[in-house]
């Protein structure tokens, strides 16, 4: 909002430089954002909370900056009282048939006026503030809102059918079309300023264009009231026009200013544009009755809150001069204060709370002291959050990048990624509208921002990229009504290079057992069992290049290398790996202690062996068969290597396992591992017909 | 005695015309292979011509034919061919043996400057990086940390905090809604709520987490953020503890000289309220880096991180706290801004393009 330093001097006496101004603005939370020279003038651009409507003029202004300096407002704005036209005669010039709606309607004819252009004190006083000059009667009635507060709306009194004014609530798709030559539909709920026929304004947010003011306007009626904030707010939500009058309107105006606005308005138009002012129209069915709020000590309520010590008198020095006035009991002001009076330009203040902020604010937020509170227990993390920490920097050492994606995406998803076990069966969450176009899905899973990512990246020509995300994802909640289902998952990709840090070709592409081995390295890292990973199909990864992904038996994820049909609708031209599980049902799982197991005393023989297989054989099933036959000379089974290619058929693999023979109570002899390994190779091709390559 | 004597000088003879090739060997630019191939050469000469059956040593056999008083004489001699003969040899051994390991060591030379061997490591998210470091100040000033929803209802986001309906802050076009009416939160105040009721007062907690506006992405606005919203109710709990405790968690982020200011404001949630600045970590408040104007804090020497307050007494009663013996404070600043303050970055989208080349400059 946009405050002249010279208009300012107009209504209060200082003898303060526009830099004191805006300090002593600030300092008490009208905030001075800036203070820009216009001419002769200063304008101070204050920021100002959406809780001090009664701010948003010159006057409100002041009134703060009186009570800062202790000086008082000028009276070039006061006017002298006037007597209402009697009740039964104003209503043949006006009728409130809404008045829930309408708490209070002035008005007045001026008839007789010439319109013209705004003398040139006017205009440089509008465009000072940043306000465009129309003409003599419309800048006056801006002129009165900027300096008083009050929005006000003038009429062609020749243009309103019947010459009158009817305050009610619009008929369902009336029409109006407004001073910005807007057509708009109204219904039943806004409430219309009309004439005797139709809607000539939309109350408390704009005009209409044909009873407005013209060059050819001759006689004027001036409308001042005051609406129900709630309706203004609504009308002027449902019709998307907010105006400097709906401002205001919604935030609420002072109830006891509009005569005082009108009759300044009133003057101005008659000196400034000629014409005999009627008498004032005062219709005042619904009175609002000022807050009193109750507050037995409160220089002591002030001490609680803040730690100030500010005397009772000091408080009530402070209160006064804001408006805030006390209620003595019986009117003897040597009992107790026990209540406050609010002005009625003052909505925000209804409990003794908002009291000590009036005084808080005004003893300087400068002067509350600074101390750390009491000590107290210790603090803590959140229970996973070690375990999250581990997990989060295993992943990062091994060369991961952290990602955060936007939680909403779009909802072609829905067909291409599969939802982790967790999250199967469940409806989704949808958003009933989005900033981004399409993203109106609350994330079920976290793989389409990465992939995202990825091609982001690989447009910046980063083709080797590892990269992780953990995050919440969203579900509908169990039953009808209940609140959404929400999960932390992780999600990690991997495609390219196995880069080394400073060197720009790496030295041979990732592939899938990399991404496992990254997802195993990090929940070990976290002490989670070693998960397991058996053969799956899964609709966005490739088959024969997929896997489940299980903890203590619980399946909570999948990985494997993404699909030709997704990779084809990003245009990824390299094999992209991808992992997604369900971090709290993997951190669930009991975080496992190391357990000591003696060093070996006496070495140990292994015995590598190749076996020809096909390419369904799993070498699960080596370790699954020979579980059994673990004992105190069979130490168990490694894997070697796996070939395949030449002098083996194309459905066929070459895989080397290691065997190994150790006891801890002596050195087995060559002779003892041959009769154990025999055995074992016999297991195994018992159980899983395989041979050693001879 | 003679003929002994012939023998020897033969003998002699006979090794310096083997040896002639080693006499006075120049190795200049010779290549290693050829060295390698003379030194074996002259281990074959020094097999032949030393040790027990070379024929120096055969001529040793010679020294009984020799008259008793000559035979001192004929042992010097004989004693100095042999001398002579292994003293060659080692010298010329030493040579090519220094050339090998010279030129062996010269093979082998590496480029130390070239970078070591190194798996490129990965990065955390500035975000976390920030928040990580917030959460160990606070948990060491006793604060535990809260984490909870990111949908919501409207009692939880609005209602208990204070926003009724048809208050501005209410707005929908501020806040994001599902199809079902439940609220992506727009503030971590929603955890102030929450974590009074599951754990009561006295309490000190941190809530870091996500939260949503219904802003357009651009240059400063994104429809995600991050927040910290801290709260502590206690009894006799004032602002005095707020104005400290943000002070005291900024001088542990960036230094002990960093000061705070506190301005008048308005949130529903909080009264008396307050937004909160820090004298800028980089300019030291001078609002001058060297000639030039501040960068963080726009010359201005404060940085304006976030807002604060005395927890309303609705939002206490709406807990079950009873705000005649109970009061509290709460603060709330936005990660994004911090960090982009910090770092000047100019455009906050950065945070979430996840672009790589943006991510590895944090650590």
């Amino acid at each position: 909002m946009n405050i002249s330093y010279n208009w300012l001097k107009d209504l209060i006496d200082i003898e303060l430089s526009p830099a004191e101004v805006g300090e002593m603005l600030t300092r008490v939370g009208l905030a001075v954002e800036g203070i820009h020279p216009h001419g002769d003038d200063f304008v101070f651009d204050i920021d100002l909370t959406s809780n001090r409507p009664d701010c948003l003029s010159h006057l409100g202004v002041a009134r703060e900056l009186g009570v800062i300096t202790a000086s008082s407002l000028t009276e070039r704005t006061e006017t002298t009282a006037q007597v209402p036209l009697p009740a039964v005669l104003a209503g043949e010039i006006v009728t409130i048939e809404d008045a829930d709606l309408c708490h209070r309607f002035t008005a007045r004819i001026i008839k007789n006026v010439e319109i013209g252009p705004s003398p040139k004190w006017l205009i440089d006083r509008l465009e000072a503030i940043g306000e465009r000059s129309i003409n003599n009667v419309a800048d006056i009635t801006n002129y009165v809102m900027h300096e008083l507060g009050q929005p006000m709306h003038s009429f062609d009194l020749d243009k309103l059918a019947g010459g009158r004014i009817i305050v009610r609530r619009a008929k369902a798709d009336e029409e109006i079309t407004t001073l910005d030559e807007v057509e708009r539909k109204l219904d039943d709920t806004m409430l219309a300023i009309c004439d005797e026929v139709r809607p000539a304004a939309i109350a408390g947010i704009m005009g209409g264009l044909e009873s407005s003011i013209t060059d050819e306007t001759v006689n004027v009626l001036l409308e001042v009231a005051y609406f129900k904030r709630e309706n203004i707010r609504s009308t002027s939500r449902k019709l998307n026009l907010s105006t400097e009058a709906s401002y205001r309107f919604e935030r609420g105006v002072d109830l006891e200013n509009l005569v005082r606005a009108s009759t300044r308005a009133t003057q101005m138009i008659c000196e400034i544009a000629g014409g005999e002012a009627g008498d004032l129209i005062d219709l005042y069915p619904t009175p609002e009755i000022a807050n009193t709020v109750e507050s037995i000590d409160i220089s002591r309520a002030v001490k609680r809150l803040t730690g100030l010590e500010v005397e009772s008198n000091k408080c009530l020095r402070i209160l006064t001069s804001l408006g805030i006035d006390p209620r003595y009991e019986d009117e003897d002001p040597d009992k107790q204060v026990k209540y406050f009076a609010a002005p009625s330009w003052r909505h925000d203040i209804a409990i003794e709370v908002d009291l000590v902020e009036e005084i808080a604010r005004h003893s300087g937020y400068e002067n509350i002291g600074t101390e750390l509170p009491p000590a107290y227990g210790a603090g803590e993390y959140q229970a996973t959050e070690p375990r999250h920490k581990l997990f989060r920097q295993s992943l990062v050492d091994l060369g991961f990048d952290e990602a955060i994606s936007y939680s909403f995406i779009d909802t072609k998803h829905d067909e291409t990624i599969e939802v982790v076990p967790s999250f199967v069966g469940r409806e989704l969450v949808t958003l009933a509208d989005s900033v981004i176009e399409g993203a109106v899905r609350m994330r079920p899973t976290l793989l389409p921002g990465l992939l995202a990512a990825i091609r982001a990246n690989f447009n910046q020509q980063r083709k080797g990229l590892r990269l992780f995300e953990i995050g919440k994802a969203f579900a509908a909640g169990e039953s009808e009504g209940a609140l959404p289902y929400e999960r932390d998952l992780i999600a990690l990709v991997m495609t390219g290079g196995d880069m080394l840090q400073g060197r720009a070709i790496a030295e041979r592409d990732v592939d899938f057992y990399d991404a496992k081995g990254a997802v195993q390295a990090a929940l070990e890292a976290a002490g989670v069992e070693p998960a397991a990973f058996s053969v799956a199909d899964v609709r966005h990864l490739r088959k024969g290049q997929t896997a489940d992904i299980s903890i203590a038996g619980k399946l909570i994820g999948y990985m494997g290398r993404l699909s030709d049909d997704i990779s084809a609708g990003y245009k990824f031209k390299q094999p992209i790996y991808v992992a997604e599980f369900d971090l709290q049902d993997a951190l669930d799982v009991a975080q496992l202690l190391p357990i000591y197991h003696p060093l070996p005393k006496f070495p140990g023989i292994t015995r590598d062996v190749s076996f020809v297989v096909k390419r369904e054989f799993l070498y699960a099933s080596i370790g699954e068969t020979l579980a059994v036959h673990l004992n105190e000379s069979f130490r168990g089974v490694s894997f070697v290597d796996i070939y395949e290619g030449k002098g083996l058929e194309p459905d066929e693999r070459s895989l080397t396992i290691r065997l190994e023979y150790r006891r801890d109570d002596r050195t087995l002899t060559e002779s003892e591992v041959d009769a154990l390994h025999k055995d074992i190779l016999e297991h195994l091709a018992r159980s899983l017909s395989i041979q050693p390559r001879v | 005695m003679s003929d002994e004597r012939d023998k020897v000088e033969a003998v002699r003879t006979a090794f310096a015309e083997e040896f002639a090739g080693y006499a006075n060997l120049s190795l200049d630019s010779s290549s290693l292979s050829d060295v390698e191939s003379l030194l074996r050469g002259l281990g074959e000469l020094k097999i032949k011509h030393t040790g027990k059956r070379s024929e120096i040593a055969a001529t040793m056999k010679l020294i009984g034919r020799v008259s008793p008083e000559e035979r001192g004489a004929f042992g010097q001699m004989v004693q100095s061919v042999e001398k002579e003969i292994v003293n060659s040899i080692e010298t010329a051994e030493s040579k090519l043996n220094r050339y090998i390991s010279n030129a062996k060591i010269e093979r082998d030379r590496l480029d130390v400057t070239l970078p070591g061997r190194r798996p490129r490591t990965g990065h955390l998210h500035l975000i976390t990086i920030l928040r990580q470091k917030i959460e160990d100040i606070f948990v060491s000033m006793g604060y535990s940390i809260e984490n909870d929803r990111e949908i919501e209802t409207d009692y939880y986001n609005f209602d208990a905090l204070n926003i009724p309906e048809g208050h501005p802050a209410r707005e929908s076009q501020d806040t994001f809604y599902t199809t079902d009416g439940f609220a992506l939160r727009s503030q971590t105040s929603t955890v102030q709520i929450r974590a009074m009721e599951r754990r009561g007062v006295p309490i000190r907690i941190i809530a870091p987490g996500k939260v949503f506006r219904r802003d357009t992405p651009d240059m400063t606005h994104v429809p995600m953020f991050h927040q910290i919203e801290g709260l502590c109710v206690d009894k006799g709990i004032t602002m005095a503890h707020l104005k400290g405790t943000v002070t005291e968690w900024l001088q542990r982020l960036f230094g002990e000289d960093t000061v705070t200011r506190f301005r008048p404001s308005y949130f529903p949630f909080t009264e008396p309220s307050a937004e909160f600045d820090f004298s800028c970590f980089k300019c030291h408040g001078t609002g001058k880096f060297g000639s030039d104007r501040c960068r963080p804090c726009k010359g201005s020497g404060w940085i304006e991180l976030g807002g604060s307050g005395m927890v309303h007494p609705n939002v206490l009663r709406a807990v079950g706290v009873d705000p005649s013996e109970y009061s509290g404070f709460a603060f709330g600043f936005g990660l994004e801004r911090m960090c982009a303050m910090m770092y000047a970055l100019d455009d906050i989208r950065l945070m979430f393009d996840n672009d790589v080349r943006f991510l590895e400059q944090f650590r």
